[in-house]
């Protein structure tokens, strides 16, 4: 049986927006290094659970303690993990726990603690955090539960909330436009024109997603072939009005100082379509598609700052779903709280009753030792008074504990009364 | 046994959830919910189906002769046509703009009182049945495909005019409304040529002729819509075919209720 109160639910972590990121790179931990953090710092007896959420924006330790200033512990155990002075680290370590631990890493979970709001890879990192803690035999059954319990509030929040729905990356929009014209990505083809570096990210995005036809056309036909080495197909530069009419998404990305093609070079390319829709994405500065191929019947055109515009409201959106997102969380804190608390509950009143009975012994033996002519009869009736004492005394925390029904005042009251009997060193197991 | 009408409620308040479910699944993305509307629209189809079955056992003959049991055949046709896309298509987000389709009818159906009409011998026999049935599903389907021709158009003005918000999210992409229109195309085509094929012959039978105006105007819809199904090779693709679609509605419209009070003779609801 654990008895959570005295070893206490703790987060200690180091994020983007406290930690400059010359310490964050240097507080990182890679797979390798996690397992074997977490052997040592459950070895050396700091956490008797641990988990470790590691991302290039935030690296947090949970974990179950043993000890009353565990946070300090962990964050001294973090220092001489990664050779860094304990000063260095301190001031911008936050330490939470108990309820607030538990809400911190929902909020992780569901992306609204994340750079960009909802952002959805985090999930995925929370999920991987706990398979490598476990597989390193670091987790037992709160952390598990926890973990699990975040990776579903985390989807709870991307299902029935906007939180995490609409793209908020320049690519994201495109790709979500180019959906809402042809959905299946990976049957659709592609024509990317040029192969800088924002032509890269699109190549990526869209291998990425599955696409397999796509033509990439540049000016130096060595580049198109360097960006094609993952499929498509690398096209020279007067092959570009040939390849227009096979394209249902065109991508340009040159840095061109005049435009590409203009609306007579799309009209003819939609006429050899038969009328079938292509979406045209300049992200060219100045513009690589002239504004009039907007007018051209079936062609969509989008330039780089209606992208802009459109990740902008899809964040505003987002933004707009926090309290949404918020209550959701809290439903699912309550019902890990109501979980937690029941263990909660009984190792404080166990461990209450016996510090209660340890003091009424020692007392009784302590005093007794003075009254050496008590009768042992009587002797025996100052023991039962002393003990009917104790049990009186020990009703009314006892009710309070246990019939508490909000999960979130059980697990503070359990946590009040043993900061106030100091039954941190007390053991609660039966 | 339960009344047609009764049975006429219990599936318009299943069509009913099944709109709710469906809304609420587009807001909420939600697959449960989706999962819920499917449910609750099958059972709307079969309760609408044991209507259609009590009425046609009183009447000794499929179900259409006044408005009332006319635009609950229609209802529960629309209802079927809708399903059929749904599973061919997996394309959910559709729903909230089609079951209304389905209520409305069902709707006016329980509004008027069906008549108390004599037996006519031509027209019972399994040739009458098929011919408005396949008619009626016909007619369903071209009803689904103008309302899917519409949503087109919808998303292509938000595309062109870079409205990107709530509803251009939820619609489906061009494509998938240009398959389903296709599909609800081919579904309205093929049930007409059926029901024109079975109609002229049982005018044969019936009237010693196989015309009439109906049959004409009947004609006139299905080469419009063929023109609209086959007409790839003619530059015809989403936004024009969806023109043609709307334009071929307009046409059953015209044929439903123009040339049924005025133009012909014998091809009457009564």
């Amino acid at each position: 049986m654990i008895a959570p109160m005295e070893s206490p639910l703790v987060l200690v972590g180091w994020d983007f927006r406290r930690t400059p990121i010359s310490i964050r790179e240097r507080l990182a931990f890679t797979p390798d290094s996690i397992r074997e953090a977490l052997a040592h710092i459950t070895r050396q007896g700091v956490l008797s659970e641990g988990v470790i959420v590691s991302t290039c924006n935030r690296s947090e330790i949970y974990g179950v303690g043993t000890t009353a200033d565990v946070e300090e512990a962990v964050t001294e155990f973090v220092a001489g993990f990664h050779r860094l002075p304990k000063p260095d680290i301190l001031g911008s370590r936050y330490g939470l726990s108990g309820p607030d631990a538990v809400r911190h890493l929902f909020r992780v979970a569901a992306g609204l603690e994340s750079l960009v709001l909802g952002e959805d890879q985090i999930l995925a990192q929370v999920r991987e955090a706990l398979r490598v803690a476990s597989a390193a035999g670091a987790t037992r059954s709160v952390l598990h539960r926890l973990f699990q319990q975040a990776c579903a509030a985390g989807k709870r929040v991307r299902s029935e909330t906007g939180v995490g729905t609409r793209a908020t990356s320049i690519p994201g929009v495109a790709l979500e436009l180019a959906r809402k014209v042809y959905e299946d990505i990976d049957k659709r083809s592609f024509l990317i024109v040029g192969a800088g570096d924002i032509a890269a990210i699109f190549y990526d995005l869209l291998v990425g997603r599955g696409a397999r036809t796509i033509d990439v056309v540049n000016r130096s036909f060595d580049r198109a072939q360097a960006l094609t080495s993952r499929g498509g197909t690398p096209r020279r530069w007067d092959e570009l009005p040939a390849r227009l009419p096979h394209a249902d998404v065109v991508v340009c990305a040159t840095a061109s100082p005049t435009p590409l093609f203009g609306a007579a070079e799309a009209s003819a390319a939609l006429d050899a379509r038969r009328g079938r829709p292509v979406l045209f994405l300049d992200l060219g500065v100045p513009r690589n598609i002239d504004e009039k191929v907007s007018s051209v019947e079936n062609a969509f055109l989008y330039a780089v700052d209606d992208l802009k515009e459109m990740a902008a409201r899809n964040l505003a959106d987002r933004e707009k779903d926090i309290p949404k997102a918020e209550a959701i969380l809290e439903e699912e804190l309550a019902d890990f709280l109501s979980w937690y608390g029941s263990l909660a509950v009984v190792p404080t009143v166990t461990s209450l009753r016996r510090r209660f009975e340890r003091v009424r012994e020692e007392e009784f033996d302590r005093q007794l030792s003075r009254f050496e002519r008590v009768a042992p009869e009587d002797r025996e009736k100052i023991r039962l008074l002393a003990q009917s004492m104790v049990r009186s005394l020990l009703r009314r925390p006892t009710v309070a504990l246990k019939e508490e029904s909000d999960p979130v005042r059980r697990v503070e009251r359990a946590e009040a009364i043993r900061h106030v009997f100091g039954l941190e060193d007390e053991g609660g197991s039966e | 046994m339960i009344s047609a009408a009764l049975l006429g409620i219990a599936a318009l308040a299943f069509y009913g959830a099944a709109e709710g479910f469906s809304i609420a699944s587009l807001r909420k993305n939600s697959d449960a919910l989706a999962r819920g509307t499917t449910i609750l629209l099958v059972s709307g189809l079969l309760c609408h189906f044991a209507a259609l079955q009590v009425r046609a056992r009183k009447l000794h003959s499929v179900p259409y002769r006044d408005l009332s049991d006319s635009m609950s055949f229609f209802a529960w046709m629309i209802a079927v046509t809708y399903v059929f896309l749904f599973f061919r298509h997996r394309e959910r987000s559709t729903g909230p703009f089609l079951i209304p389709l389905v209520i409305l009818f069902q709707v006016i159906s329980l509004l008027t009182r069906p008549a108390t009409l004599p037996a006519r011998k031509e027209l019972s026999g399994s040739l009458f049945a098929f011919h408005v049935t396949t008619a009626i599903l016909g007619y369903a389907a071209l009803s689904l495909s103008f309302i899917l021709a519409l949503l087109y158009l919808v998303q292509n003005r938000q595309l062109r005019q870079r409205r990107t918000g709530l509803l251009f999210s939820r619609l489906p992409a061009l494509d998938v409304l240009d398959r389903m229109e296709h599909t609800a195309v081919a579904v309205g085509v093929a049930a007409l040529a059926v029901s024109l094929t079975l109609g002229m012959v049982w005018a044969q039978k019936n009237w010693g002729t196989v015309w009439d105006a109906k049959l004409g105007a009947t004609l006139l819809v299905l080469v419009v819509y063929a023109v609209a199904l086959f007409s790839s090779p003619l530059g015809l693709k989403g936004k024009k075919t969806a023109f043609v679609s709307i334009f071929g509605f307009s046409l059953v419209l015209f044929s439903y209720t123009i040339v049924n009070l005025f133009v012909s003779k014998g091809h009457v609801f009564r």
